[in-house]
């Protein structure tokens, strides 16, 4: 599987290759069910897109190939299937992105396998959460919340691509929304909490898990002269939260 | 962006990598005689000034504006590196007149954006935090509460503020006839903005006497360096009810500030 001597490709070609040949392959085999082929395929560190999928990261349960033909039809299949799929890759883009394991400092291959719904749920929770435990102003509470954490996640892809960095729109949003999960955690235990103290203790734990967990793609997305440029938008946006969470009570 | 590098002819720029010369692209023919001008906005004839050029005068470039919706073309006002931006943040804060001299080649939106951002952050968190102290220290009976509505108003009279007053200033220019560069008015007046930043942090101090110092010291400095900028940029004196007014609005916002969020 190696494409030295050929023209180069684009970086996102590389990852239609792999699943082109994994179906080809599952074909051959006969097989029912496909796994991502964990082989080393060449990674190009700086272009987070090009990059294979995640090795034992996103199994892709149901989807079955008989002999190069169509996959079986996602618009037939029960509730509870695609249900499951999804939370699967949630869960699986949440283990890649926040916590510790040995992909993190490859940020391609790491949200390989971007999707839009756990921000969604992220966003949407750390919503409800800080407006249930506001006592006045509720709808409003959500809304900016909810304003801040979505516009915020597009100004900061934004501002990574005008100062020159390499990401992809979606995945860059996807990542950002990932990186809040501690944050909801965070204002989840605010909420049933109420003494102060504590609430600034967990707040600033949780933060710092943010930042960590956000740090190494967007370092690696831009030039490094201007690598706190691209960081510091993002650390406001993440205490400005953990500020919201603090303060509502 | 690779074909404003690959049109340019920058063998004779001192520590530049010499670039592959390609054929000329029709359009970067037609637009070679104009200079490349970042003090036009938006670009029409030239887009883009390498950041090794001095003031870029008479510099051929290709044309990169590609139109309001695509994003490339509003990058050149972003390049910008992490000390450059923390040296006009530096010169803003000392007013005096280096900050000119710093943006004339090349300014840029990204200071104006994110200090307009952490400003609101401040005006509202340091606001709320604000009254919270006070109604501690007088013990009043209620409870406090963190008001959004600090966030909203934060957002609406920054953010207003730094788009608004130097877009009307742009215009009040050309109508005067004078040469103005809308990206150095948003430039310079985002970049005055920084020294409400730490002066927020002091507002905090639940003393009365105290928050009225702070505020006129941080509104007299910031209004001051807008005016020397102004003055600099203007050059005439036919414009002084323009100067004076932009320095009585900067001196009006900080009062804003004061009254609204720390009263």
């Amino acid at each position: 599987m190696s494409y030295g001597g050929t023209m180069p490709l684009h970086p996102s070609s590389q990852s239609d290759i792999d699943e082109i040949e994994n179906l080809i392959n599952a074909g051959t085999h006969t097989a029912t069910k496909v796994r991502p082929s964990s082989s080393p395929t060449p990674v190009v560190p700086s272009v987070p897109a090009a990059a294979a999928t995640a090795p034992g990261g996103s199994p892709r349960i149901g989807i079955s190939t008989d002999a190069l033909g169509s996959p079986p039809d996602t618009l037939t299949e029960p509730v509870w299937d695609t249900v499951k799929r999804d939370l699967t890759r949630i869960v699986s883009n949440l283990k890649l992105v926040v916590f510790p394991n040995p992909y993190r400092e490859d940020p391609g291959r790491a949200l390989r396998d971007w999707d839009l719904w756990g921000p969604f749920f992220f966003i949407v929770f750390v919503g409800l959460t800080l407006s249930w435990s506001a006592s006045v102003k509720k709808s409003e509470v959500f809304a900016v919340a909810f304003a801040v954490l979505t516009a915020g996640a597009i100004i900061l892809t934004l501002n990574v691509l005008l100062l020159g960095g390499h990401i992809i729109f979606f995945q860059s949003l996807s990542l950002l929304g990932y990186c809040l999960f501690p944050l909801a955690v965070g204002a989840l235990v605010c909420m049933l909490e109420g003494n102060v103290i504590i609430k600034i203790v967990v707040v600033s734990v949780t933060l710092a898990w943010s930042c960590w967990a956000a740090y190494p793609f967007i370092s690696a997305a831009v030039n490094p002269r201007r690598k706190a440029l691209a960081l510091y938008p993002v650390f406001l946006m993440y205490i400005s939260v953990g500020f919201f969470i603090i303060a509502i009570d | 962006m690779e074909e404003g590098y690959t049109s340019l002819p920058t063998s004779h720029l001192l520590g530049s990598v010499p670039a592959v010369i390609a054929e000329e692209k029709p359009s970067a023919g037609a637009s070679q005689s104009l200079p490349a001008n970042l003090q036009v906005f938006p670009p029409g004839n030239g887009g883009y000034i390498p950041p090794e050029s001095p003031l870029g005068g008479e510099e051929q470039a290709a044309n990169t504006w590609k139109g309001f919706c695509s994003l490339s073309s509003y990058t050149p006002y972003f390049n910008v590196d992490t000390d450059v931006v923390v040296d006009r943040i530096i010169s803003s804060v000392y007013p005096m007149d280096d900050f000119s001299r710093k943006i004339d080649g090349s300014p840029d939106l990204y200071g104006p954006v994110w200090i307009s951002a952490t400003l609101v952050f401040m005006l509202a968190a340091l606001g709320n935090y604000g009254t919270y102290l006070i109604q501690k220290k007088s013990d009043l009976n209620g409870d406090w509460e963190f008001d959004v509505s600090y966030v909203d108003w934060a957002a609406c009279v920054v953010f207003g503020y730094a788009v608004a007053v130097p877009a009307a200033c742009y215009f009040l220019l050309q109508y005067f006839g004078l040469n103005a560069n809308l990206i150095r008015l948003w430039c310079m007046w985002g970049y005055s903005l920084f020294l409400f930043i730490p002066a927020s942090l002091f507002l905090v101090v639940p003393s009365e006497i105290f928050r009225w110092i702070i505020i006129i010291l941080a509104g007299s400095a910031s209004s001051w360096f807008v005016y020397l900028n102004l003055m600099v940029s203007t050059e005439g004196s036919d414009t002084r009810p323009l100067v004076i007014s932009a320095l009585v609005l900067q001196f009006a916002l900080a009062l804003f500030i004061k009254i609204f969020f720390f009263s």
